[in-house]
């Protein structure tokens, strides 16, 4: 039975997928593929498909929320380490979807011509905290930086941390010869070597991206086998 | 760090970033997922579970079910919780993600990390977190700037594509090895791709003149 259910998977998903493919690629002047594409509404099909995502997409959120609350309750039912943490997480959601709803509901109007209450609540609170977490974020960079080095001295560790270094005092606005032939460098190497790298590696991700897509197109993936 | 992970009956730590179904990112969150699965197998002997974290929503159900599958092939379906797939809520890149992470590795008492799938400069928060922590890390990111902070800090970084090839390199099915092979020939062909072209621009056209009278055996 497991078996038949894992075939019927692997059918649906590489039918809907050669059928979302046909209906996004195939242009108006391929031949049979369009004639195909055009008779049986296979464009048409494809919006379905697309907007069943969004819907699914949106219905996992609950799903999230749901995980979400069961995992902090669970934590504070067991008092696991850190469940103040959870009870302060739990609070404000509540409190949050509470005032949510209220403003919905009209019974908690924001002051005419300012904003919703729960904007401010997002300004003040979650702005600010990821504000101060991007000037922390600064030091962990700077650290990791010196930590590579420490770690162990290598010639690929030692060229990184003179490139950063290089990268680092070239973008500094200050007078001067050196700082000026620094720039160039700079400029140099952004453009070059980094650049290069850059599209190496973005190439690389695509060819696995469109490796993987087909394997999961033949239906060999691993979701449909187990 | 999976042995240690049992031996020591503390939790493995997988997140998959910001991945996530139904978009740009569907076919890296199913190679992630694949690295998860084969990280999750082999911690699924252990008394404790492994816990998995994502940022997107739709990336919660194929944590679920990644760690569902590694402990039905194990056959130790009873210790499966599905509560220890875990969504914190975050935008794309994002610093509330890289918080609750940190947070995660204190309050779980976690004994190894894979942060695998799309992080941006923020890794460096739970980077510098684990080395802290003296946490054992594998990190690597599709995004460059995750990338480049995941190379410097990370214990043990992946580069590039390297995370697609992770079925290859861990799993046992000829179908899995067969992508790392296929993603070979390919690298190949893309850089003759590249080089030819180049090279016969250098030489004005003499270099494919030359190969074409070869070929022609004159």
């Amino acid at each position: 039975m497991r078996r038949l259910i894992a075939i019927l998977s692997a059918v649906i998903a590489i039918v809907v997928g050669l059928i979302t493919l046909s209906g996004l690629l195939v242009g108006d002047e391929l031949g049979l593929l369009t004639v195909f594409v055009e008779r049986y509404g296979v464009r048409d099909l494809t919006s379905v498909f697309l907007q069943l995502v969004v819907v699914t997409v949106a219905v996992t959120l609950v799903i999230g929320l749901f995980n979400l609350v069961v995992v902090h309750t669970g934590r504070i039912g067991r008092l696991r380490r850190g469940w103040p943490y959870s009870l302060v997480l739990l609070v404000s959601f509540l409190a949050v979807v509470g005032l949510t709803l209220a403003e919905r509901a009209g019974l908690a109007s924001a002051v005419p011509g300012e904003p919703a209450y729960t904007a401010i609540l997002l300004d003040s609170v979650e702005v600010s905290i990821e504000s101060s977490l991007a000037a922390l974020l600064l030091f962990s960079l700077v650290y990791g930086a010196y930590r590579l080095m420490r770690r162990r001295v290598t010639w690929a560790n030692m060229l990184f941390t003179f490139i950063l270094l290089v990268v680092l005092l070239g973008a500094l606005p200050l007078p001067g010869a050196g700082i000026s032939l620094l720039a160039q460098v700079r400029n140099w190497l952004l453009a070059v070597p980094v650049s290069a790298g850059a599209r190496g590696l973005l190439l690389g991700i695509a060819l696995a991206t469109v490796v993987t897509g087909v394997r999961v197109l033949v239906g060999q993936d691993r979701s449909y086998r187990d | 760090m999976v042995g240690e992970a049992v031996e020591a009956d503390r939790p493995l730590h997988l997140s998959l970033g910001h991945v996530g179904l139904g978009g740009d990112n569907t076919v890296l969150s199913l190679a992630v997922a694949e690295l998860a699965y084969q990280a999750a197998r082999r911690a699924a002997i252990g008394a404790t579970a492994p816990i998995v974290t994502v940022s997107n929503p739709s990336a919660l159900p194929l944590a679920q079910d990644t760690l569902r599958r590694a402990y039905f092939t194990r056959e130790r379906i009873v210790p499966y919780s599905g509560s220890q797939a875990r969504w914190y809520p975050s935008n794309s890149q994002t610093l509330a993600f890289a918080a609750a992470l940190t947070a995660t590795m204190g309050d779980d008492r976690v004994a190894g990390n894979v942060l695998a799938g799309s992080f941006g400069p923020e890794l460096a928060l739970v980077l510098e977190q684990a080395q802290r922590r003296r946490i054992p890390t594998i990190a690597t990111s599709t995004s460059l700037d995750g990338q480049a902070v995941a190379y410097a800090m990370a214990d043990f970084p992946l580069l590039g594509e390297e995370v697609f090839a992770a079925g290859g390199y861990l799993g046992e099915s000829a179908g899995q090895t067969a992508v790392v092979v296929t993603l070979d020939v390919l690298r190949w062909l893309l850089i003759l791709g590249i080089l030819i072209p180049a090279a016969n621009a250098l030489s004005d056209g003499a270099l494919l003149e030359a190969v074409v009278r070869l070929l022609e055996g004159r």
